[in-house]
């Protein structure tokens, strides 16, 4: 027995001072986001800006003296796959953090499996506002903006663009369109803007002209939608036949105009205004460095996706060189309330709720391409921290 | 009382008109389908890839500079030959089997899963949206119509009535009417009963592709439009009694008027269910339709 103890204890010396060694040991952090299917681009987007970040902080001799590596698995956008992924790079790989997911989903469940085995993750594109909300993780963070952000900036830019605005909701009738006409809503109501008509059309509606008649008598000065992909070629192209386009500012979702669909909609979609947190456009010396140096890596200009995840290897190189740790609860503890610079300019990791706080903008179609026509102040915008696990 | 001048002003007249516009729209679709079941008693269920086929030759054609006026005739007539080709290589070699309903449909229903896949290789997934030929509107009793609309109902009308003179009024109608009614009399009489099958169904088919042209400038073209109107189509040919041309344009007027106007007063996601509650309702009452029987009786 106490041979055997002995063995322990000296088994034991030996890695402690093998610890020493472990600073030459790469910091590992897994990437479980989509490789393939519908989510691709995205997760090809996630891909760029988090290895453009790890080469530039590698060169810069990396964090606390340690290289950065990142593993990267397929999320497939699938909830029950990126669980498996992520259990894997805890517990067999031992990732010392997590990045990647995708799907909101996807989010949520990993932030399970980050409880379960006592690590951190983040999230660098999803947008449900449930992860840092009502579904809030100790966790679990959010770098990029949430949907709530997303609205908040619209509403803010529309209430000094227009006053006082009659506004008129269409979504489509199934959970996302609900949701983002709900807090749209709520957002320009509490801001003295009115409701003058809702009407949720079937997803897939083939000709939206039934509803025009509501639509004309309700007098509306501004209508909301958040229609997506064909929908949006519909609805905008039969908004211009009945010639609705005139004398009302169409605003509404970031997902109802995209690079998939801008070029199909062509005129029809000029003028549209939506709230986003990023755009490659931003007038800051940090952005035109990362759009640049995106552009020599990956031969394509980055979207938000890719400057969110870029700026996440970046928060994470400040939190651990404030905790001069890679140990859950220190890291933790040091990301909350944690100030860092991005491409986007500085964010704030509000220590409540786990989400970040960012300078929003909102951007209008011109020219067949997003230009920003207002700043919105990141405080304005993030809504009210309303996570109560912690 | 100002108040329901201006509801039947501003919310029933444009909505009578909208509702007319899509029905035409739908009746245009349902003509082809119609004709082809009333004579051939061949359930197409690659119609509606007929009619996006339709919208995609006439995008590439105008891609090429032909004007969208050319169109209208070039494209339908373009489909003839395919009509009679997909008859020929498909529907004849399974026409005389015992069990001819399940294997055409089944047939049909394969082709329209080869022709979208065709349509994502050819052209990708992403929505195509063609310029409207007639911008502007007319400005009356102070509601505004679009042109294309008032165009599309003006060449709705000119086509129902062309099918009506065809099927009615015309030698080929006659034989077409004839085959239909007795097969084989018709044949001993000297009507090429073969020749007259493959050329109605390429006459529907052409005509599905007439309704791809007209509507693609309104309701943009993807991979997946085919199956857009289909249901509400095949939903006024069965109303409206199969075969019969006088049935689907009741049928179609009938349905989509419902449409429109419940959706001024329901949520217009009840649209669907209320239109196939009609559809199940007539099926119960009167299987045959409201104006049933086979085309050869219409």
């Amino acid at each position: 027995m106490k041979t055997r103890l002995s063995t322990v204890s000296l088994a034991l010396a030996g890695v402690l001072s093998a610890a020493s060694a472990i600073a030459a040991e790469p910091i590992k952090i897994g990437v479980v986001t989509p490789l393939t299917q519908t989510y691709a681009p995205i997760g090809q987007q996630v891909r760029w800006g988090l290895e453009l970040a790890t080469k530039e902080v590698n060169a810069a001799g990396g964090i606390l003296g340690r290289k950065v590596e990142l593993i990267f698995e397929d999320e497939e956008a699938n909830p029950a796959v990126a669980t498996q992924k992520a259990e894997k790079l805890f517990q067999v790989t031992k990732v010392d953090f997590l990045t990647g997911t995708v799907n909101s989903g996807s989010t949520l469940a990993v932030g399970q499996v980050a409880e379960r085995n006592d690590r951190l993750i983040a999230t660098t594109v999803s947008f449900s506002d449930a992860i840092t909300g009502d579904k809030c993780s100790p966790n679990v963070f959010r770098v990029n903006a949430r949907a709530g952000q997303q609205s908040a900036a619209l509403a803010e830019w529309l209430n000094k663009e227009k006053p006082g605005a009659s506004v008129f909701f269409l979504g489509p009738d199934y959970e996302m369109g609900r949701n983002t006409v709900a807090a749209f809503k709520a957002a320009v109501e509490s801001r003295g803007m009115k409701t003058v008509g809702e009407i949720f059309a079937p997803l897939g509606n083939k000709d939206y002209s039934p509803f025009f008649g509501q639509m004309r008598a309700a007098r509306p000065t501004v209508l909301y939608t958040s229609v997506a992909g064909n929908d949006t070629a519909r609805f905008f192209t039969q908004l211009e036949e009945y010639g609705l386009r005139k004398n009302l500012l169409i605003v509404g979702a970031s997902g109802t105009v995209t690079s998939q669909n801008m070029g199909a909609l062509g005129a029809v979609a000029e003028g549209y205004v939506t709230g986003v947190g990023y755009s490659p456009e931003i007038d800051l010396p940090a952005n035109k460095k990362f759009v640049t140096s995106f552009q020599a890596m990956a031969g394509a200009a980055p979207d938000l996706y890719g400057a969110d995840s870029y700026g996440l290897i970046y928060f994470y190189k400040a939190a651990v060189e404030k905790a001069k740790s890679t140990d859950t609860a220190k890291v933790r503890t040091a990301m909350r309330g944690l100030k860092w610079m991005t491409p986007q300019g500085e964010k704030e990791m509000r220590a409540g709720d786990h989400q970040a706080i960012q300078d929003m903008y909102a951007v209008r179609v011109e020219g067949g391409k997003f230009r920003i026509v207002s700043k919105v102040a990141g405080t304005l915008a993030v809504g009210p921290d309303s996570c109560t696990r912690f | 009382m100002g108040a329901l001048v201006d509801y039947i002003q501003f919310v029933l007249v444009p909505q009578v008109f909208n509702g007319l516009t899509i029905g035409v729209a739908v009746i245009l679709i349902a003509l082809g389908l119609t004709i082809i079941f009333g004579l051939l008693d061949v359930f197409n269920m690659a119609h509606g890839e007929f009619y996006a086929l339709g919208a995609y030759l006439g995008v590439t054609l105008a891609g090429r500079g032909v004007s969208f006026w050319l169109l209208l005739l070039l494209v339908p007539l373009l489909l003839v030959p395919v009509g009679i080709l997909v008859d020929r290589a498909l529907i004849q070699r399974v026409f005389h089997r015992k069990e001819r309903h399940m294997l055409t449909m089944l047939l049909t229903f394969g082709l329209a899963g080869v022709m979208e896949d065709v349509f994502k290789a050819i052209y990708g997934a992403n929505i195509i949206k063609p310029a409207t030929p007639l911008t502007g509107g007319i400005d009356f009793l102070g509601n505004y119509f679009p042109t294309y609309r008032v165009f599309l109902l003006a060449v709705g009308a000119l086509t129902i009535a062309g099918v009506w003179l065809v099927v009615n009024k015309t030698s080929f109608g006659a034989m077409v009417r004839a085959a239909a009614f007795d097969r084989q009399m018709a044949a001993s009489l000297g009507v090429p009963v073969r020749r007259v099958y493959s050329a109605t169904f390429a006459f529907g088919v052409a005509l599905a592709a007439l309704a791809g042209v007209l509507l693609a400038p309104l309701y943009s073209v993807f991979p997946t439009m085919g199956k857009d109107f289909i249901l509400l189509a095949f939903t006024a040919v069965i109303v409206g009694g199969f075969g019969s041309v006088r049935g689907v344009v009741l049928g179609g007027l009938l349905l989509t008027q419902i449409q429109s106007l419940a959706s001024l007063y329901v949520s217009p996601v009840w649209g669907d269910p209320i239109v196939f509650g009609i559809m199940v309702l007539v099926l119960f009452v009167r299987p045959q339709g409201i104006f049933g029987g086979k085309l050869g009786h219409a």
